[in-house]
């Protein structure tokens, strides 16, 4: 083996032997549960016969901004207009 | 002449997605409520559905951009590609590249990002748990042997890497987030993301754990993985980075016949 | 299956049902939301130990001309082999078309042609799990002008054509018959009452079409009074079955769910009382 390879093989060795909970605390973020578990739902809750065509969803596309959390996200954004 | 079933399916289903049927109404009966308004209540569910299975889905993206943008975003996406399956939770693994050309959207250039993020999350969530590698299965294995072993991540896990700070941008949109801003001058971020027992999770990686994990999801070795990572970060320290990743149990258990030679 | 009142499961509730395993009929899972290896998915698994299940599936579009998807059916074939259910439906009606899924219960003509096309889709579902399935009556906005057949009438041609069961949506008939300007009791009354496997009920809500109401079927609140109205002429007509109350918009706490199902429960034991009385 190479001396290099010894190295590695050695500092693979050691990652065996470190301590485990030490190193995982805090180190993850903990996305979701179950409850996102449901999307087949029968969920028909604003069902009316107003319209909805193509020509509605291009016509508008362009009537809003973003308006939610991106307002606190600053700093090297390209302004909107 | 009724329509034969095969062209009254496809004339609704050209309904349905906002495209116009006339022959559809005069199949269709009507009295003081009109065809053309009963027909469009499933054109009008179809995109309500299909839309809040979106905002389901890529729940950072409609956090980000609020309820009244998303709706037009994903009825623009679903205007482009409906479902190719019925399971709601794998629809949608377009949508980030429809975000990046989505010129609406251009003021926010992290989101197609976020979008990635919110997938990777959706596909680790619904992938089995499987058996993850553990420190001890490694003991077994003479060290010498070490440097010539391929590690996998688990089933359904994504290496996400951003010029934005996806993972500080992903926390200030949770629920209860505190009002701080984020500056995208933080710059980049390099996220593991993965199926836990319970839920999915992703592990933010420093530049040479990231290579470190590229490489192995490439096929190399564990000694080549180390090489990559030196070159992206000099001061990458392969027995830290290593023994977090187990402890976070990052890999997949080895397969039989994983060991290689050489 | 004993024909008791149970619960649709759905995901907000499903950490407490596998906490407390509360006391109710059955559970039943829609079939599309557990094809995967879901936390849920393992969670359900486990609640195999304490309840009877079934599987009640949205995709299979069973009255698409061009037949069954065969990679969902392997996907629901697969779910229905490890959960072995004691009940799978699916509804009359179809959501593909050229490939293309519309997460919509689409409506049918009643006719001829597409009886073949749903009884040719029933037989090859049928034969894929090895088991009968039950086939839903579902909730209509409008209907064709082309069609021959009632719905009741189509619904009992599809039970002697292919031996499926019917689910027996109240809630449905309830909308549909309102919609359509039907009366809920002659729909009701046309039914091979034999062939029934199980009652559904739910909320509908009551939405403005051009100035007029319009029921639409959202299982988004507490089972009305018409459909409750109903449930008992069924009971009485064609007896107890497995009863399920879904609610999948604005989906209340459990023990608002849990109550529905009781109020069910009580009907079924009322009918099987007085039937006991008159025997």
């Amino acid at each position: 083996m190479t001396t290099t390879r010894i190295a590695i093989a050695s500092a693979l060795a050691a990652a065996l032997l470190a301590p485990m909970a030490a190193q995982a605390q805090g180190s993850m973020e903990k996305c979701y549960g179950v409850v996102k578990a449901g999307k087949n739902d029968c969920q028909t809750a604003t069902s009316s016969c107003a319209g909805t065509s193509k020509k509605d969803a291009q016509a508008d596309a362009w009537i809003s901004v973003p308006k939610g959390a991106c307002e606190k996200i600053v700093g090297g954004k390209l302004t909107a207009s | 002449m009724p329509l034969a079933l095969r062209e009254l399916q496809a004339a609704f289903a050209v309904h349905v997605v906002g495209g116009e049927r006339a022959d559809l109404a005069g199949a269709v009966m009507g009295d003081s409520m009109s065809a053309d308004a009963r027909l469009r209540i499933y054109r009008h569910h179809v995109a309500y559905s299909l839309g809040s299975a979106l905002a389901a889905t890529f729940g950072t993206v409609h956090v980000l951009v609020g309820e009244a943008f998303l709706r037009r975003l994903v009825q623009s996406f679903i205007g482009q590609g409906l479902p190719v399956q019925p399971v709601l939770t794998e629809y949608g693994a377009d949508f980030p590249a429809f975000v990046a050309g989505y010129e609406p959207a251009a003021s926010l250039p992290y989101l197609a990002d976020i979008a990635r993020l919110d997938w990777a999350l959706n596909v680790a969530f619904h992938s089995p748990a499987g058996r993850r590698l553990a420190a001890a299965d490694l003991a077994a294995i003479a060290p010498e042997r070490l440097p010539s072993l391929s590690l996998a991540v688990p089933e359904g896990a994504t290496l996400i890497g951003s010029r934005y700070p996806l993972d500080r941008i992903w926390n200030a949109s949770q629920p209860g987030a505190p009002a701080d801003t984020v500056d995208l001058g933080q710059g980049r971020a390099d996220l593991l993301v993965l199926r836990r027992s319970g839920d999915a999770a992703f592990i933010v990686l420093a530049v040479g754990e990231a290579a470190f994990v590229a490489a192995l999801i490439d096929g190399k070795s564990l000694e080549g993985a180390a090489e990559q990572a030196s070159h992206a970060d000099p001061s990458f320290d392969l027995s830290t980075a290593f023994a977090r990743l187990l402890s976070l149990e990052a890999f997949a258990a080895l397969q039989q016949g994983a060991e290689g030679e050489g | 299956m004993r024909p008791a009142a149970g619960i649709g499961l759905r995901s907000p509730h499903l950490a407490e049902i596998g906490r407390d395993r509360p006391a109710t009929g059955f559970l039943e899972i829609h079939a599309e939301n557990h094809l995967g290896g879901s936390p849920a998915r393992q969670a359900i698994e486990r609640l195999r130990e304490n309840y009877d299940f079934s599987v009640h599936a949205v995709g299979l579009s069973l009255g698409s001309v061009d037949g069954l998807d065969e990679t969902h059916l392997g996907r629901v074939v697969e779910l229905v082999k490890r959960l072995k259910p004691a009940l799978v439906s699916d509804h009359l009606s179809w959501s593909v078309h050229g490939g293309r899924y519309f997460n919509d219960l689409l409506p049918l003509p009643y006719t001829e042609e597409a009886l073949d096309v749903v009884v040719r889709n029933l037989d090859r579902l049928q034969e894929a799990l090895g088991r009968q399935v039950s086939i839903e009556n579902p909730s209509c906005y409008l209907g064709f002008a082309q069609s021959t057949l009632t719905e009741p009438e189509f619904l009992a041609e599809l039970v002697r054509r292919s031996g499926c069961g019917l689910l027996l949506d109240l809630n449905n008939i309830v909308v549909t018959a309102h919609n359509l300007r039907l009366d809920p009791r002659d729909w009701l009354k046309a039914l091979p009452g034999e062939a029934i496997t199980e009652y559904h009920l739910a909320g509908h809500a009551v939405n403005d079409c051009d100035g007029e109401p319009i029921l639409i079927d959202d299982h988004g609140s507490r089972v009305g009074d018409q459909v409750w109205a109903l449930f008992g002429d069924a009971l009485r007509r064609y007896g107890p079955r497995p009863t399920l109350v879904e609610w999948d918009t604005d989906i209340p706490a459990l023990p608002v769910l849990l109550d529905e199902a009781t109020r069910a429960e009580r009907m079924i034991q009322q009918v099987r009382a007085d039937a006991a009385r008159a025997a």
